[in-house]
């Protein structure tokens, strides 16, 4: 999470009475995030992504989703909000989607991490994935890939949603583009392929 | 025939994999981060920028201030779309909370971070104005002093006016005789609607990545519009076009806020200064103060006949336009000429002002100006409905513009759907005349049950950007695949499936055999921006010309193989063949190949004319014009307040549908776009400007768990037309008023505010039950809850 950076050390010079001076401190809209961090504590951590496990050394003050971005370039998963509100850069911790944005990359030690590219086997495609293209679930698609890890853990709590349960499980992702119809028949679809009730399609 | 096919996007397999590129994704070797400082104070003049301390840090490339411009050195650092009134950093003044004043490239974020912290900034603050009525008082102090200089391309659009005054722009539509108007109408109703501000939040924040190499500037920019920012950029840093080069990934979502220049100059400058590539990606806390839809707060007095038809309409409208003006003047005077709406009007007058205040800068925001039109007068339709005792079906009905009518700006219509789509939205929500709260006396409210249901209609007509011009190349290879270059941008619209899809059609092709490009300027060709509906139908006019250049060089290169006249030649099937005999045929494939040109390529351009007189609005307002209808049913809880929205209906008039998928996903994006803006999205100042909500929490944006069910969208094709109309933005405008109008049905409150919270429904309710005993929407008094000025 970054904020709008506003020094510190702003002096403000103003016709108010001192009375006024006060109000000052919340003209000043956000604050810095923390103390300088150039210096910051780095630690090792034992991360599991996609199936595979490494040691590495991230800074204790970045989040998973800076870590899996900039360590792993892995970039399926993507801030849009920064505070764990839009869903977009959702991975899932050992199978439950998680807002990475809002879960410091050490506090992931352990857990089987899950993102998009982990989702099918490279040049595969999952058989959501292939649901959301075939109803093209998606505009811009910054959100598609939170979407289809949330609805990877929906389906494994329960195979066989109705409409209201979709909606109700996803929510918590957002897509700007409003493409939610598509959204919910790609995931009703995907259910039914899931459970074997559906053939994939050929290809086009 | 690759027209029509409700295919998948093209690249949806990228897209499912989280593979596709967006500018997020950009790295280049060296590369710094770049991050800049904001003013914490909404109007303020700059004593004193001392970045010295930030200089010593380690890791720091450069550190951007007013230092770097002005007449010491070779750059200006301000410009702006039609005022030169935006500078790179602050130079004299910070003009609202949020305005660049400096910037620092680091070798990372954190350092950047540390070294803002360490830029010292003296202010003195100065006397602020926000809002866009008081900005207009005599008194108020002055957002820019001088005003600052018009760029003479806008002379013909833009009127230029006297200094002194935070009024940025004046548009004026003066048809018929107003006063005249008056006097004949039996009645005249006057009443004041406001739109708030209101966020974009594209879920891919801005990014650009800026590198000066080979004596270029590359950037990868996050833009709708990469030829004008090459232009804007070029000018900037007294560069030749050929020496800067914009190329555009696929956008996150864009919805206008990615048109103008926004990141590109500080990038640019940070780059220049460091001498190596510097990266800026906004924080969604900076995208709520880099551009917004602008609040307008819109009086609408109009003149009708008893019988419903209307005479007269006068306008006044004020847009605020911020802090610059950005592309403000245009959405003030596209709202403006938009007021009249799709009905026939004979005496209009029309003011349409954009105005400077210390707000965060609003801009193009999908609809441009229309929303907040719409809104003003199809919320007022239905009140002078009411007044009239009419059927707001009817009312409309009997005033929608026709074939062969004038619209307010004089220009004679043709291909007008308004009727049919007013019916189909109507018909689309079972509407009939029991659905009218003041037709339906007989009315019961159920005693124990809180929630009310009602259903509204609205509807609009827009504009589209005229004059404009769009290019594109076609280039045939020897295997006879066709690559498209086009400057058209994917923003998630599908330009790209859709820009495929013509020039298969056009080239008598397979869709898998065409590639679209991106765009990149220093390869593809010239296209005036990705905004205003227009890329399916310029882009796609540009695209069809180019075929026919290729078309007509593939029959000439084949007659002379084939020893054939070219009368005597058909295209199909990706090969020309000779009539009557279709065993003597090439394939485009040979053609190229036995062209000795290796490539064959096909030109088009597509270019609109016309153009608004600044004294009067008459003239050629848009090429053709977009028309929608929307339908919708609400429930309102009148114990909570709370709406909540049951169906909603949008119809649109799309010529030709290219992709129905598309085209629904489209329509069903406008309407939820809409329901946002028309329940809860409204960005919140304090009393200082300083803005409240600039985040996902506090900041609304529609989820599943606020829309309905399904959303029934229906697209209105002319039969045996070719025409392609832009079907975008056509039913986000519409969508607020069509809720509006619902909620009064429903429960007899009429909000002239947007958003439509329960707390102001909630306060309504108890306002009209405390006053009067009869159940509301029966009592005479109207028109009560002006909108509030801040």
């Amino acid at each position: 999470m970054t904020f709008l950076p506003v020094c510190e050390r702003t002096k403000v010079r103003t016709s108010r009475s001192d009375a006024d001076q006060g109000k000052h401190a919340h003209l000043i809209p956000l604050q810095l995030g923390d103390e300088p961090k150039g210096n910051s504590m780095k630690q090792i951590v034992n991360l599991k992504v996609n199936g595979v496990e490494d040691e590495k050394a991230v800074h204790t003050h970045h989040t998973l989703l800076e870590v899996l971005r900039s360590e792993y370039k892995l970039f399926g998963a993507r801030e849009g909000c920064g505070i764990g509100m839009c869903g977009a850069c959702t991975v899932l911790l050992d199978g439950q989607p998680m807002s990475s944005c809002i879960l410091l990359a050490v506090l992931a030690e352990g857990k089987e991490i899950t993102t998009i590219e982990g989702l099918s086997d490279p040049g595969k495609l999952h058989p959501i994935q292939q649901a959301f293209i075939d109803h093209n679930a998606f505009q811009c698609s910054y959100c598609t890939p939170g979407f289809i890890l949330s609805t990877k853990s929906l389906l494994a709590e329960n195979p066989d949603p109705t409409v209201e349960h979709v909606r109700a499980y996803l929510a918590g992702n957002l897509c700007r583009c409003g493409s939610y119809y598509k959204i919910q028949e790609a995931v009703l679809d995907a259910a039914a392929r899931l459970r074997g009730e559906k053939q994939n399609p050929p290809l086009p | 025939m690759s027209l029509g096919e409700a295919l998948s996007m093209l690249d949806a397999e990228e897209r499912v994999s989280g593979r596709i590129n967006y500018a997020l994704n950009i790295e280049a070797p060296a590369m710094l981060v770049g991050k800049i400082l904001r003013s914490p104070l909404p109007h303020a003049r700059i004593l004193r920028v001392d970045p010295s301390r930030a200089q010593k840090l380690a890791g720091i490339g450069a550190v951007l201030t007013r230092a770097d411009f002005g007449s010491n050195t070779a750059y200006s650092g301000r410009y702006g779309r039609i005022f030169r009134d935006q500078t790179v950093v602050a130079l004299d003044k910070a003009r609202f909370v949020g305005d660049p004043v400096a910037a620092v490239a680091a070798c990372d974020e954190d350092t950047a971070l540390e070294a803002l912290s360490l830029i010292d900034i003296d202010y003195e603050e100065l006397p602020a104005v926000f809002d866009e009525a008081e900005a207009l008082e005599p008194t108020a102090p002055l957002v820019h002093d001088p005003r600052p200089e018009q760029q003479p391309m806008f002379s013909k659009m833009i009127e230029d006016l006297p200094g002194g005054s935070n009024l940025c722009s004046h548009f004026k539509l003066r048809r018929g005789d107003i006063e005249q108007g008056f006097r004949q109408a039996d009645v005249v109703f006057e009443d004041t609607f406001r739109s708030p501000a209101a966020q974009h939040v594209p879920l891919e924040p801005h990014v650009t990545v800026a590198q000066y190499a080979r004596q270029k500037l590359t950037l990868w920019t996050s833009t709708q519009m990469p030829h004008a920012i090459r232009a804007q950029m070029a000018e900037l840093l007294n560069l030749p076009l050929a020496r800067v080069r914009v190329i555009v990934e696929t956008l996150g979502g864009g919805f206008g806020s990615k048109g103008s220049l926004r990141l590109e100059p500080i990038t640019a400058f940070l780059a220049l200064k460091a001498q190596r590539p510097v990266k800026i990606v906004l924080s969604r806390e900076e995208e709520f103060v880099t551009v917004c839809k602008h609040p307008a707060t819109i009086r609408i007095k109009t003149g009708v006949m008893k019988d419903g038809t209307l005479v007269a309409r006068q306008v006044d409208a004020n847009f605020n336009t911020g802090a610059y003006s950005d592309i403000g003047p245009v959405v003030a005077r596209n709202g403006g000429s938009a007021m009249s709406g799709p009905y026939r009007i004979p005496h209009v007058r029309i003011d349409s002002c954009a105005v400077w205040t210390n707000i965060v800068p609003a801009g193009a925001l999908r609809g441009f100006g229309v929303p907040q039109a719409v809104w003003a007068y199809e919320s007022q339709m239905d009140m002078i409905a009411e007044r009239l005792g009419l059927d707001p079906l009817e009312f409309r009905r009997k005033n929608l513009l026709r074939d062969h009518d004038l619209f307010a700006t004089g220009e004679e219509l043709t291909d007008m759907h308004c009727h049919d789509l007013l019916d189909q939205a109507a018909a689309s929500i079972d509407w009939s005349s029991d659905d009218v709260r003041w037709l339906n006396r007989n009315r019961t409210e159920p005693k124990r049950k809180t929630v009310r249901r009602g259903k509204g209609l609205a509807m609009v007509i827009k504009a589209t950007i005229t004059p404009s011009t769009s290019a594109a190349a076609l280039k045939l290879n020897e295997d006879g695949s066709l690559n498209v270059l086009t400057s058209s941008v994917e923003c998630g619209q599908g330009a790209k499936t859709v820009l495929a899809q013509i020039a298969a059609d056009a080239m008598h092709m397979p869709v898998r055999r065409v590639s679209v490009s991106d765009p990149d300027t220093d390869l593809t060709p010239y296209d005036q921006q990705t905004s205003s509906s227009r890329t399916t139908y310029s882009m796609g006019g540009a695209i069809r010309e180019a075929a026919n250049d290729l078309k007509r060089q593939l029959l000439d290169c084949a007659a002379d193989h084939l020893e054939a006249s070219v009368s005597d030649l058909i295209i199909e099937d990706s090969k020309v063949v000779v009539r009557g005999t279709p065993q003597q045929s090439l394939s485009y494939g040979e053609i190229t190949r036995l062209s000795n040109q290796a490539n064959l390529f096909g030109r088009g351009a597509f270019t609109t004319r016309g153009g608004l007189d600044l004294q009067t609005g008459q003239g050629i307002g848009s090429v053709h014009w977009h028309q929608g209808a929307i339908g919708c049913e609400v429930e309102v809880d009148i114990e909570t307040g709370k709406i909540k929205i049951l169906r909603l209906t949008p119809c649109v008039f799309a010529g030709r549908v290219v992709n129905l998928r598309l085209c629904e996903l489209q329509l069903e994006g406008c309407a939820i776009f809409g329901l946002g803006q028309a329940l809860f999205e409204e960005m919140n100042y304090g009393e200082h400007g300083q803005l409240l909500n600039p985040n996902l929490s506090d900041y609304n944006v529609p989820s599943f768990a606020d829309v309905p069910l399904t959303i029934d969208a229906s697209a209105l094709e002319h039969v045996g037309s070719e025409e392609l109309h832009g079907i975008g933005e056509t039913l986000l405008p519409p969508v607020m008023a069509a809720i509006g109008n619902a909620v009064y049905n429903a429960a007899g409150v009429r909000i002239q505010e947007l958003p439509l919270t329960a707390e102001k429904i909630l306060r309504q309710i108890h306002k009209q039950h405390s006053a009067n005993d009869l159940p509301p929407g029966l009592r005479e008094d109207k028109g009560e809850d002006q909108p509030k000025r801040r």
